[in-house]
């Protein structure tokens, strides 16, 4: 321990390396923790029951986005899911149809993303005007030019004037405000304060101009039912595009359960990387670590000759090395660990307060053990050598070295 | 009885095609009790003699009996058992820890012994008494002079009681005054407490302490006297 205590800066820059490590694999494991549980608790939102039906081949991974584009789910695939000898389980089907598009009333403008669906969608998001009314089926079918607008929306186009039944523009087209949503945030795919919900109907003809829809979102009855509604659906699209092999399908369906493995497996792996990625530094630590005590063996020379004079055994020597190593890594991994915490600490005021997104701060409490055992581990595998070295000198030439 | 019996004591070291002798052949036997001094010229073996008496180093050839028993049966552990419990080294150059106390130099022994910890304190104070240096216990070496460092690496080689104590010139950093106190200090270690003790000195007046001389040349012993 005197040794490390003489030379406290360098022990210092020794572990720097450890330090540095440790640090990024839990700012990285944290920030990896809290992106998953912000995804999954919006994936949550739409409840557990919920089916969406999308548009394209399944992507086969995260680059393959040639889905996004495809018009296969149309009018009359709604109205065949919809009908209860085709999928008797399920409870709720409705269509959406979005978009960005430019809002505005008098001089006020605002960019909202607009979310064109049946009357379900109140019930679906768990959504309710706070101030107005939502829109009916009827109206829905009556192609009335309603719109309930999100906080965010109202605050921007009306500041704090009152805003119901007044007209605003989407897309140079005039809709009525007929309710209110309160602040809700993120829900799914969607953040709800900045939403202007229609009707479907007239969001395909007016607003996107197109005859398709962007997403089928269904909820089953009961959570057993799930698979045999999915089962139900994918039968009933095939038999109306008329496909016989599944792999041709031009369509796929999601469920919240899969969707929540696939996302938790995407930000896994993301993790793993990126901790494998800040693993390396701990290597190049260890090498640092390992190339310091080698220093410290030569200086220490004679001192390992008067330890071994007074009757140290080469164990005793290689033992005390060894500890050094291991407490200079240690403290390393538990500077790390607190300075990761910090800076993901930081990272989450600065992604809630800032950004707005509700996102918690999470302790890796199994990256800061295994952080704290792998330092202790580098010090061990990199410590090794150079104690070795110490414990097989010589006695009365480690006594004579000048 | 004899702590030590030496037969044809060789020490070469070969460094490829060089052969250095550094031990010739040496044959002495060391009574327990007695206060021997080694002298002789620089190279001529004494240091070499004084590792090889202390384990520090082992021999080419000839036999070591230490306690009725030779050498080569012990093994590396059992070595740093007998320095640890029988032997107490002191070094020209102190070899003290720097940034230690007084204190922790002379524990550092029992570090590697198997005394039970709550006697560690009760020993070094006895040891650190027995040089007169009570009142430094919490000095470093930076802040004692010459002879009290020395006096600190004698109270360290003392803590364990051993039989032997095995001295390379411990007063060759030291003045006249201090390097008198030193060997005073260990006549009356020699005679108070019946401890074998073989020191190597260049000085005559150091020496003359001694009640056997021992000198050396080219690595053999040139004259064995006893008074």
């Amino acid at each position: 321990m005197t040794g490390l205590k003489t030379h406290k800066s360098r022990s210092f820059l020794t572990i720097l390396g450890i330090v540095i490590g440790i640090t990024a694999i839990i700012l990285v494991m944290s920030i990896g923790q809290g992106a998953q549980d912000l995804i999954l608790s919006q994936i949550q939102g739409l409840g557990s029951r919920t089916i969406v039906v999308i548009p394209g081949r399944e992507p086969s991974g995260p680059s393959d986005i040639a889905q996004v584009f495809s018009d296969s789910l149309k009018e009359k695939d709604l109205n065949l899911i919809s009908r209860k000898e085709n999928v008797p389980n399920a409870e709720k089907i409705m269509p959406i149809v979005f978009g960005g598009e430019s809002s505005a009333y008098g001089n006020e403008t605002y960019r909202a993303t607009v979310l064109g669906a049946s009357a379900d969608v109140f019930d679906v998001f768990d959504i309710y005007p706070a101030k107005g009314i939502p829109f009916s089926e009827s109206d829905v079918r009556g192609r009335q030019a309603y719109a309930v607008i999100g906080s965010k929306v109202k605050t921007e186009l009306f500041g704090e004037s009152e805003a119901v039944g007044e007209r605003i523009k989407i897309k140079e087209k005039n809709f009525r405000v007929i309710g209110i949503l309160p602040k809700k945030g993120q829900v799914s795919f969607f953040n709800f304060d900045e939403i202007i919900l229609v009707t479907y109907t007239v969001g395909q003809d007016s607003l996107f101009g197109i005859k398709y829809f962007h997403r089928f979102i269904i909820s089953a009855d009961t959570e057993e039912n799930i698979p045999k509604v999915v089962e139900d659906l994918k039968i009933t699209l095939r038999n109306s595009h008329g496909i016989t092999d599944p792999e041709k399908d031009d369509f796929f369906v999601q469920t919240q359960a899969d969707l929540a493995l696939r996302i938790g497996t995407v930000t896994n792996i993301l993790t793993l990387l990126l901790v494998s990625i800040a693993a390396i530094s701990l290597v190049v630590g260890g090498i640092g670590i390992m190339n310091i005590m080698l220093v410290a063996v030569t200086e220490r020379t004679r001192e390992i000759g008067l330890r071994k004079a007074l009757g140290a055994a080469n164990r005793d020597i290689l033992r005390q090395f060894l500890f050094e190593a291991v407490i200079l890594t240690g403290i390393g991994g538990i500077l790390g660990i607190l300075i990761g915490a910090l800076l993901a600490f930081g990272v989450s005021l600065i992604l809630s307060k800032a950004l707005g997104l509700s996102w918690t701060f999470s302790f890796p409490v199994f990256g800061a053990v295994i952080g704290f055992l792998v330092s202790g581990i580098i010090g061990l595998i990199f410590g090794i050598y150079p104690a070795r070295k110490a414990a097989q000198k010589n006695p009365i030439d480690a006594l004579r070295y000048e | 009885m004899n702590l030590i019996e030496v037969k044809n004591l060789e020490k070469i070291y070969e460094n490829g095609e060089n052969k250095t002798v550094a031990l010739g052949g040496v044959s002495f036997s060391v009574e327990k009790g007695e206060f021997i001094a080694i002298m002789g010229p620089s190279g001529s073996g004494k240091s070499t003699l004084l590792h090889l008496l202390g384990f520090l180093d082992r021999q080419t050839a000839g036999t070591y009996k230490f306690d009725e028993k030779q050498i080569d049966e012990y093994s590396e552990d059992e070595l740093a058992k007998i320095r640890n419990k029988k032997i107490g080294f002191v070094f020209q150059a102190f070899n003290l820890l720097a940034r230690a106390s007084v204190y922790e130099n002379v524990k550092l022994p029992l570090f590697y012994s198997d005394i039970p910890e709550e006697e560690w304190d009760a020993k070094i104070k006895s040891a650190v008494e027995a040089v007169g240096m009570s009142n430094r216990l919490t000095h470093e070496p930076g802040e004692l002079s010459g002879g009290e460092k020395q006096r600190a690496a004698i109270a360290r080689s003392l803590v364990l009681a051993p039989e032997m104590i095995l001295a390379d010139e411990p007063t060759g950093n030291l003045d006249s005054k201090n390097s008198e106190a030193i060997i005073k200090l260990l006549d009356e270690l020699n005679r108070k407490t019946g401890r074998t003790i073989i020191l190597i000195t260049h000085e005559e007046s150091i020496a003359k302490y001694a009640q056997r001389f021992i000198r050396m040349m080219d690595g053999k012993i040139e004259n064995d006297k006893k008074i």
